[in-house]
């Protein structure tokens, strides 16, 4: 299985829990024969593409210096993750199997794949602009929103770590329940999970 | 070469959706191309009451969801805007079987749209750059500014050819943003000349509804704006008539109005200044048909379509000699040029035009000769298709073929 992993941090890059979960799931699915291409955000700290841990890693930076928000940083960040995970693709003859997406970010990105590759890909919700932001309803906050929504309604699956977020989700972005998988990091099923999640979504574009 | 070249354009506006130049300037392209036997897919901005798929003239046209929500600010929303087109143009080439050969976008507000389909598809991206930030604004002031022209240069990276619509525009494009001459190339801006052509010949009753028999007209067509140098205009008119008797018309609207209305009530000449707002398109074809001169007064001017429209039209042109317009009228030959943001100067050229029958003549023919010559929508479209058939001989030998 060959996968592409798109998170805004990774280590070195260190801005919330996020990024040393991606690095301890990827190292231990490549301990599990998965190949693993991670897609990051490029912050100057390191120049590595090959980890030693056997994870490949894309960093790419924004192509454009001057923003004006989170938003508009993101939105043109997105098109250099897409020149990665196309690079990727094609130098691995069009065999990705999925798109695992963390977070809001690179959704833009992974929809574009879907669309025009017929990469299917995986959204996994770490948090949500609503719990960030509460009772805020400005247009930034709701085009984030708006991001999300996207994000869950073209992911093949949704995969979640708590029963309660699985919930959050269905109420704020009526997501059907059977699009969502649970998946706790309890150390002995985790890893077992989510392949079994990659595998019902690997191919999941197959026919459609 | 395959006869078969596929173009998938990127383009904000489209007819009936019209901001500015490039929603006409991307119809009578992609129109043209489509008679040169392209297959051509236009994808742009949803419009109230327009299809979201329909075929105008050979050209397919899809218009997405261009995103209606509230956006915090107008960059932010091109870029939302271009999420949504990114999306829908990369399912149509899914569907489609990858059965284009290059996409072409329009200015920065299609970049990342642009950008991201070349690397997706691997096909290569041109863009037509048919203004600058740096020029609208002259400077880059905000933040804001800086973003959109970073995101400007970045298109023109990414960019396998850049077409620039003047030798102004090429000159200041590789300036602005540090390109090597090789990826700039020079194809102009057309004009319909059809439109002039389907014009009832007698106009004598509609004339006389803007002046009298005896006034010359002299027509000014544009924003009421700074740029626009209509302040020049307005005030060479009691200059002008010392000499000859003449109406002026002024087509457009903006933020100068009010002040020249004061100027023409302080001068009081309200009689022979009409300030007419905007105008149906019937109504100025019309006028620019019955002008005895049309004035382009600018003094900032990427390239100047309204000199080219009253060529077309047959409307002998005086021009301030800038920008684009300094490429299009050659003095004394297909118009006049006079000093820019020099109403003596420009009182000169509109006399001139006007007292002279026979120099009216010579140079409305020579102006409309020169517009069959070199700005007929056919002839654009095939060095436009040219420039797509050289850059796909290119990319025949690149890795990505």
């Amino acid at each position: 299985m060959r996968i592409i992993i798109f998170s805004w941090e990774y280590p070195p890059r260190v801005v919330g829990k996020l990024s040393e979960y991606v690095k301890a799931l990827s190292t231990q699915l490549v301990a599990s024969n998965v190949e693993v291409n991670v897609v990051t955000y490029d912050d100057f700290f390191t120049g590595s593409a090959q980890e030693p841990t056997g994870v490949k890693t894309v960093r790419v930076s924004n192509p454009v210096r001057t923003h004006i928000g989170v938003l508009t940083w993101v939105l043109t960040l997105n098109q250099e993750v897409e020149r990665a995970a196309a690079n990727i693709y094609y130098q691995a003859k069009k065999q990705i199997d999925l798109v695992d997406v963390y977070d809001w970010h690179f959704i833009p990105a992974a929809v574009t794949l879907k669309n025009g590759l017929g990469i299917p890909f995986v959204y996994s919700v770490e948090s949500l602009e609503d719990h960030r932001s509460p009772n805020t309803n400005t247009s930034y906050n709701m085009a984030i929103k708006g991001v999300e929504w996207l994000g869950f309604y073209e992911a093949e699956k949704i995969s979640v770590k708590s029963e309660w977020m699985r919930d959050e989700v269905i109420r704020i972005y009526k997501v059907p329940k059977e699009k969502i998988v649970v998946i706790s990091t309890n150390p002995t099923s985790w890893i077992t999970e989510i392949l079994k999640l990659y595998n019902s979504t690997s191919g999941g574009l197959k026919g459609k | 070469m395959k006869d078969d070249l596929t173009v998938m354009m990127l383009s904000w506006e489209f007819p009936p959706r019209i901001i500015g130049g490039i929603s006409p300037h991307v119809y009578f392209l992609s129109k043209s191309l489509a008679k040169q036997g392209v297959k051509v897919y236009v994808i742009t901005c949803d419009f109230p009451d327009a299809p979201s798929h329909e075929i105008i003239d050979g050209v397919e046209v899809y218009r997405i969801d261009s995103y209606k929500n509230p956006a915090p600010d107008f960059a932010t929303w091109v870029y939302l805007m271009n999420l949504n087109m990114q999306k829908e143009t990369a399912a149509l080439t899914r569907k489609i079987a990858n059965k284009i050969d290059v996409f072409h976008a329009h200015d920065w507000l299609v970049a990342n749209a642009g950008i991201g389909l070349k690397h997706v598809f691997r096909k290569p991206l041109l863009v037509t750059m048919h203004s600058t930030e740096m020029g609208r604004r002259d400077g880059l002031h905000t933040s804001t500014e800086k973003m959109i022209h970073e995101t400007e240069a970045w298109l023109t990276y990414e960019a396998w050819r850049v077409i620039c619509c003047s030798e102004y525009m090429i000159t200041h494009v590789k300036w602005a943003f540090g390109l090597p001459s090789d990826k700039l190339v020079m194809v102009p801006n057309g004009v319909n000349t059809d439109c002039y052509n389907d014009i009832d010949a007698d106009l004598k009753d509609f004339r006389s509804k803007f002046a009298l028999p005896e006034e010359k007209i002299v027509l000014f067509v544009g924003r009421l704006v700074y740029e626009k140098g209509i302040h020049v205009l307005i005030n060479a008119v009691p200059k002008i008539l010392e000499k000859v008797n003449a109406k002026f018309i002024i087509v457009g609207s903006g933020y100068m109005k009010e002040q020249l209305l004061n100027i023409v009530r302080s001068m009081g000449l309200e009689h022979k200044v009409l300030f007419e707002g905007f105008l149906d398109e019937q109504t100025l074809l019309k006028l620019q048909k019955c002008a005895d001169v049309s004035v382009v007064p600018s003094l900032f001017e990427p390239f100047g379509i309204v000199a080219l429209e009253a060529m077309a039209a047959k409307s002998p042109v005086v021009a301030s000699d800038t920008g684009g317009l300094s490429e299009i009228i050659e003095h004394d030959v297909t118009g006049v040029k006079v000093y820019p943001n020099n109403p003596d100067s420009l009182a000169w050229g509109i006399t001139k035009v006007l007292l002279d029958e026979n120099y009216r003549k010579r140079i409305r023919e020579n102006a409309y000769k020169r517009v069959q010559e070199k700005y007929d929508w056919e002839k654009i479209a095939q060095q436009t298709k040219h420039i797509y058939e050289g850059v796909l001989g290119e990319y025949s030998k690149s890795f990505w073929a």
